[in-house]
């Protein structure tokens, strides 16, 4: 089991490692952005209960919340490839970080439709009677009093999925992406420390979700500037 | 490559043996946690001097890490730790002794207890503080208020959350397989890999975790009826 503890070690592995916290970040970002389109889409049949599409979208939400990430994860790795090749696409050259990125899109998808459809749903529905009595369409309602105030009620929980989808990156390395978890297995691999190196990841982890849960609440208190104090979320 | 479907079927009954490690993995620290959750959650509601503080960095770092890090930590940590210990007093235990699934279940328990101890606490938060008053104005101590009229309306509020981790730790219990435990996602990788038949197997450990899943959230909604039966609202 390597070597004798040496804490030094653990700054001098941080900042190789923090140098691939930029693979972590772009997975974290590319699959956030893909994921609010495909949340976007998978919330409205189940907001306008489009026949079919419902159900559907309800079959996807399911899953995604019955299975493991890294379940996921490998069902795309193998799967996306046997799918795409029986219309002669042949994907299984394709990077690894590519099917971390569409695994994650998928997950976040699922999760954020679920968090926009509460929203929305939580919006009062007397603002939609007061935008109609104003002469609003359904489509200026929408845009100028629905949605601005399910943003502020979806924001929390958005933020606490970013923070969730951020702590699960660390499972890509399981299909050899190189990234902070993949750097500190070969870290292991050649220097045997490895208590070492699962410490200064922690670290940079911990770090990263602190910042992000700081900006997050700068942001909550920035969406709520409009509402009374003693409603507020962010008491 | 194509998906050879009778497989599945045949992975399912293979993978299916090891669904034992995976509720152990997922009830065993989901039951420590919950002990670990009230403790600290009650550190923190009261605010005690000093513990607060402690209580409040384990949360924040349990919270703020990925679990496969705190199961690295201490799959690597603490058999360091153990032979340090064994030497030192002469104990003449050898940690290579110590099945890896006590690392596992020790590693997720920390983790579950800083997640549930969130949940408790808004639970606690979440009830009325004319209740206190009430238990108050009939003479119990805090102690008995607590135990007989704040806790049990927090743990019934908190039903939703705790279904929603003990589906979390349900499918927490995945990485466990990469310190090498047989549960689940391990026999999937094991079955994959002697086959060669990597889809197969995952449709078939997605089909398992699905159908857990479906029936954990079916017992929490009866459940959940049940135990808020006495909250009607207002006024029926």
């Amino acid at each position: 089991m390597g070597k004798a503890f040496d804490p030094l070690l653990i700054i001098e592995f941080i900042p190789t490692l923090v140098h691939y916290l930029g693979v972590t970040l772009q997975i974290l970002a590319a699959s956030i952005f893909l994921g609010l389109i495909l949340g976007i889409a998978a919330a409205i049949p189940r907001l306008f209960k489009i026949p079919l599409l419902n159900q559907v979208v309800i079959l996807y939400v399911s899953f995604i919340r019955g299975t493991p990430i890294i379940i996921q994860l490998f069902l795309v790795f193998y799967g996306l490839p046997a799918v795409l090749m029986l219309f002669n696409i042949d994907i299984s050259k394709l990077e690894a970080i590519y099917f971390v990125i569409i695994t994650y899109a998928i997950s976040n998808g699922a999760s954020f439709a679920e968090i926009f459809r509460g929203a929305i749903r939580a919006v009062d529905y007397g603002q939609t009677e007061a935008a109609y009595s104003v002469g609003m369409t359904a489509r200026q309602n929408f845009f100028r009093v629905v949605f601005p105030q399910a943003i502020r009620i979806a924001f929390p929980n958005m933020a606490n999925s970013v923070i969730g989808s951020l702590k699960d990156t660390s499972l890509a390395f399981t299909i050899g992406v190189m990234d902070m978890v993949g750097r500190g297995d070969t870290l292991i691999a050649s220097t045997a420390h490895a208590l070492e190196v699962y410490i200064s990841l922690s670290i940079i982890y911990y770090a990263v979700v602190l910042l992000f849960e700081k900006i997050f609440s700068k942001l909550e208190k920035y969406f709520n500037r409009y509402q009374k104090s003693n409603v507020s979320t962010t008491a | 490559m194509t998906i050879d479907i009778p497989f599945i079927w045949i992975a399912f009954k293979e993978i299916v043996k090891s669904l034992p490690i995976t509720l152990i993995l997922t009830v065993v620290p989901l039951l420590i946690g919950f002990l670990i959750g009230i403790a600290v959650a009650l550190v923190r509601v009261y605010q005690v001097k000093f513990l607060y503080r402690a209580a409040n960095g384990y949360v924040s770092f349990f919270r703020g890490t990925p679990i496969i890090m705190h199961v690295m930590l201490i799959y690597f940590g603490f058999p360091l730790l153990i032979n340090q210990i064994s030497e030192r007093f002469d104990l003449g235990i050898q940690a290579n002794s110590i099945p890896i699934i006590l690392f596992v279940l020790t590693a997720l328990s920390l983790a579950a207890g800083a997640y549930l101890s969130e949940i408790i606490r808004s639970g606690i938060l979440s009830v009325s503080n004319g209740q206190l008053e009430a238990a108050y104005s009939v003479g119990m101590t805090s102690f008995q208020a607590m135990i007989r009229i704040i806790l049990p309306q927090a743990l019934a509020q908190s039903i939703p959350n705790f279904t929603n981790i003990f589906v979390g730790f349900l499918h927490t219990s995945s990485i466990a397989f990469l310190v090498s435990e047989k549960e689940v996602t391990g026999a999937a990788n094991i079955v994959a890999s002697t086959n060669l038949k990597f889809l197969e197997a995952f449709i078939a450990a997605g089909m398992i975790y699905w159908g857990l899943t479906i029936i954990v959230e079916g017992i929490s909604f009866l459940l959940e009826k049940r135990v808020t039966a006495y909250n009607r609202g207002g006024v029926s």
